[in-house]
């Protein structure tokens, strides 16, 4: 059941980033995006680590792809749509994925809920994870917090506001 | 384990494939973020994978890790997308060339 | 100990001139001329008061040691002898008088500061040469007297041509100086000292070849100082200098630097027959060519100039038949009328309105003071060689030096000699004519002759006309006394009787009645210069500035084109050049890879991935394809 499962998704999800690939509008090159990410998810749900999943859609999901959606958004990246565009057939392959996903999610939940520690022998839970984590990878994780407060000064150092010059060119 | 390990480096590689095409096809910087953010989960999927092929932790912890460093990374290249959009009105991949040797 | 007192002699300009240079420009004008003037004054009172120390063999003072480096041990040494004595005595006395009329003469020069210390400089470094003890110290002098020459002649640096002419004349004297070098090391090398009587001493255990060499090296270093043949183009433009400079520097001492060189190493000279027959010729040419030039030149102080040449000549002939007492005495009495004439012409040009061409100044007799007519009368006829003036004794020497000599060559020379006598008398009456007869011909407004420029020529002219005394030939009732002086250095004496004696005087005496009778016929009443081939030819001082051109100045531009163009340009450049084109091509062959564009970069990217897998790949299937 586990495997079969795992084999849709794993379709699903190159499904996904093929169309994620392909699509010529970022917006929607994002939207997909997140659906394999959703689908990875439970992927890794799927392969006992159901943590990961969690953060999977936590960060990388609910922060990460909102982020890119903000810039494309702030840009004004995405080509302006007429509502003519807006037509059935473009709504398939999205609809398609979004309900897999959508199916194999529920499928989990209500199913077969124990389908991950039934399937495979291993289960890691929070417990365990956080004993490795903070234990025999504690300095790695003080490595990446400081990359992470160098990454969002540097952020902020080139996302600051900046008056324009007169010839047309910023200040540096 | 539910499937064998080489399904899941099978997939994981045509992930990484189909994120590399995307980098290096499109010529879109925000595209070619996505094209890096779909390798950087291929290799997310096969530490979990080998996560559980080996019933150790250290893969997830990985994976963990390799988060925060995307995110790092994804603000950085975010900003940075913002900055020269400001700065040269497109983002083009192909149009910041002023490092040509 | 009072030996070092010596040292005061030469430091004592040194010291005024170094007082000059650091404060000329603060102090009283008065009070910087005085300055000058005390320091060569009081090098001559101190050269009276010491004069016993020249007595026997003289005294040697050691100040402190120069250098020492193993064998080399050189030391700011004096010697005080019966040669530099007297020499020491003509420089101070001529050069105090000098200072006296220079200050008078450069009344309204507003450089004085720099003037005076060049002058007294000038001063140090020449008694640096005539009181050297070793040849290191005669060389500092040598170096430093042209030095003082070069900033003098182009003292008035704004006109460029002033600033070419002391570059000239510091450029030819120094080819003259790299050959005095070359001797100086040369003689270190064989002797190893470089003590002038050591080298003396030790002269005589040389090869006669070596002597030779070195006599014509020191040869070659005496005539670029004292501007003969071939490197005697300088003297002449050299008189764009002030005019005491060209009294003291280009008259009355530097120019005879070379003359005393010989002197001093007369013992090492006087080894080599073919040397001195060299020195002789050397002497002999120039004193004909140089009488020659100045009987076509037009500028007063050239003319003096080329006759200054002309006697120094003299001077080297007499070096050439052997008689250093000759050479010397030759040596003060033209020092003596050689500085009253360019001082006095300095007075006569003022006087013309600073006018220099003989040919529009006439008529002075009666425009200036008279004594400044009789006064350059003087120094004339002592140039000339008038018989009973100094001039005349000290002629007749040389030439009779010549005669007696034992070489046939130097009948030749003897000849030249005559003959330059009597050209010589017809320029200097032609000059006198010129000057002083007739109407003023210029237009120019005479400038005050103030004493100052006067009262010093008195002296140099009593001197001059009275300078037979100091070496009356025996045959008149004469002492000999500077021969009798100087002993065992004087060198060879003539020895031949007195009706030959007779006869010479009174040839000499001849040929200067003639140059005169020549001279009067021809400018007694003016008569316009001859503008022929021939005597611009002589004007031109036989065209020697343009033989140097052809011969040295084109050929080493030429040479230095050259090297410009193939070595510097075609071959460094070129290799140089290539290199960088090879390397900038390779480079932008490189540079094509870096395009700046991020897919080029992602590109390579993936297909070194792609390259690391297939590499992989095929280890796997060297393993045995895996599993």
């Amino acid at each position: 059941m586990a495997s079969i499962l795992f084999y849709i998704l794993g379709f699903v999800m190159l499904a996904a980033i093929l169309l994620c690939v392909t699509c010529r509008n970022p917006v929607y090159a994002v939207i997909y995006l997140v659906k394999a990410l959703f689908a990875l998810a439970l992927l890794f749900y799927l392969l006992g680590a159901p943590l990961v999943a969690a953060w999977q859609v936590i960060v990388y999901v609910g922060a990460i792809m909102v982020l890119f959606l903000f810039i494309i958004m702030i840009l004004e990246l995405a080509p302006r749509e007429r509502p003519e565009d807006l037509n059935r057939r473009r709504w398939v392959p999205g609809l398609l994925v979004a309900s897999a996903i959508l199916g194999c999610t529920l499928l989990i939940i209500f199913q077969d809920p124990d389908a991950a520690a039934q399937g495979s022998a291993y289960f890691l839970g929070p417990r365990d994870f956080g004993a490795a984590l903070f234990g025999r990878y504690a300095l790695a994780v003080e490595v990446v917090s400081f990359q992470l407060l160098f990454a969002a000064v540097g952020a902020y150092y080139l996302g600051r506001y900046r008056p324009r010059r007169r010839g047309g060119e910023d200040l540096p | 384990m539910i499937v064998p390990l080489a399904h899941v480096l099978a997939l994981a590689a045509a992930v990484f494939v189909l994120g590399l095409a995307c980098a290096v096809m499109r010529r879109q910087l925000i595209m070619i973020l996505i094209g890096v953010e779909i390798m950087l989960n291929a290799a997310a999927l096969v530490m979990v994978g080998a996560s559980a092929y080996w019933q150790q932790a250290d893969g997830q912890v990985m994976v963990v890790l390799l988060m925060a460093v995307t995110a790092s990374e994804v603000a950085v290249a975010l900003a940075m997308v913002f900055y020269l959009r400001h700065r040269q009105g497109t983002i083009e991949a192909d149009r910041f060339d002023r490092m040509q040797g | 100990m009072s030996e070092t007192l010596l040292f005061l002699i030469p430091l004592l300009p040194l010291s005024c001139a170094l007082a000059n240079l650091l404060f000329g420009m603060r102090l009283p004008r008065l009070f910087a001329e005085t300055l000058a003037v005390s320091g060569v004054a009081g090098a001559t009172l101190l050269t009276l008061l010491f004069w016993d120390y020249a007595a026997g063999e003289g005294t040697r003072a050691v100040l402190a040691t120069w250098l020492a480096s193993g064998d080399v041990n050189v030391a700011f040494a004096l010697h005080f002898d019966k040669l530099a004595a007297p020499m020491t005595l003509m420089v101070t006395g001529v050069a105090t008088l000098i200072h006296l009329y220079a200050v008078g003469y450069m009344r309204q020069e507003q450089d004085y500061a720099r003037f005076f210390t060049l002058l007294n400089l000038f001063v140090f470094a020449m008694l640096a040469i005539v009181l050297a003890d070793n040849l290191l110290v005669l060389f500092l002098g040598w170096e430093g007297v042209g030095l003082c020459s070069y900033a003098l002649i182009g003292f008035w640096y704004r006109d460029k041509n002033n600033a070419r002419a002391g570059t000239k004349a510091f450029l030819v004297t120094r080819v003259g100086d790299v050959f005095l070098g070359i001797a100086l090391l040369w003689l270190f090398a064989l002797t190893g000292t470089l003590s002038i009587s050591e080298i003396n001493a030790q002269a005589a255990a040389l090869a006669p070849g070596t002597v030779l060499a070195l006599t014509l090296l020191l040869l070659l270093g005496a005539c670029g100082k004292s501007a003969q043949l071939p490197l005697m183009t300088w003297l002449a433009d050299a008189m764009a200098g002030p005019t005491p400079v060209s009294a003291l520097i280009h008259a009355a001492t530097m120019v005879t630097a070379g003359v005393y060189l010989l002197c001093r190493l007369f013992p090492l000279v006087s080894l080599s027959a073919a040397g001195m027959t060299a020195i002789a010729a050397v002497g002999a040419l120039t004193a004909l060519y140089a009488a020659t030039c100045a009987m076509a030149q037009r500028e007063i102080k050239r003319v003096l100039a080329y006759s200054t040449m002309s006697q120094v000549g003299y001077m080297f002939m007499a070096v050439g038949a052997g008689t250093v007492s000759g050479a010397m005495f030759h040596l003060f009495t033209h020092a003596f009328f050689k500085a009253l004439l360019f001082m006095a012409a300095g007075c006569l040009i003022h006087l013309a309105g600073e006018e220099n061409d003989i040919f529009r100044m006439g008529g002075l007799a009666r425009r200036g003071p008279p004594e400044l007519f009789w006064v350059f009368l003087a120094g004339a006829v002592c140039l000339a060689g008038m018989p009973l003036t100094g001039g005349f004794f000290s002629k007749d020497a040389v030439l009779l030096a010549l005669f007696s000599h034992a070489d046939p060559v130097y009948r030749v020379f003897w000849l030249v000699g005559v003959l330059t006598a009597l050209l010589t008398a017809f320029y200097t009456f032609r000059l006198t004519y010129l000057v002083f007869a007739g109407e003023p011909r210029g237009a120019g407004h005479p400038h005050p002759v103030t004493w100052l420029m006067r009262w010093p020529l008195w002296p140099l002219a009593l001197i001059g006309l009275a300078g037979g005394i100091l070496n009356l030939p025996a045959l008149v009732g004469g002492s000999e006394r500077l021969q009798h002086w100087l002993g065992s250095l004087a060198g060879r004496q003539p020895s031949v009787s007195h009706q030959l004696e007779w006869q010479l005087i009174a040839l000499a005496a001849l040929l200067v009645l003639a140059g005169w009778a020549a001279a009067h016929w021809r400018y007694r009443a003016y008569r316009p210069p001859l503008d022929n081939r021939t005597a611009r030819f002589l004007l031109q001082g036989w065209r020697t500035d343009q033989l140097v051109d052809l011969v040295v100045v084109r050929p080493f531009d030429a040479m230095a084109r050259l090297i410009y163009i193939g070595a510097d340009r075609a071959l460094i450049d070129g290799t140089l050049k290539g290199l960088s084109h090879f390397t900038a091509t390779c480079g932008g062959m490189v540079r094509r890879l870096t395009t700046g564009r991020l897919s080029t970069y992602l590109s390579a990217f993936a297909w070194g991935f792609l390259l690391i897998l297939g590499w992989v790949l095929l280890a796997l299937v060297a393993r045995g394809g895996g599993h």
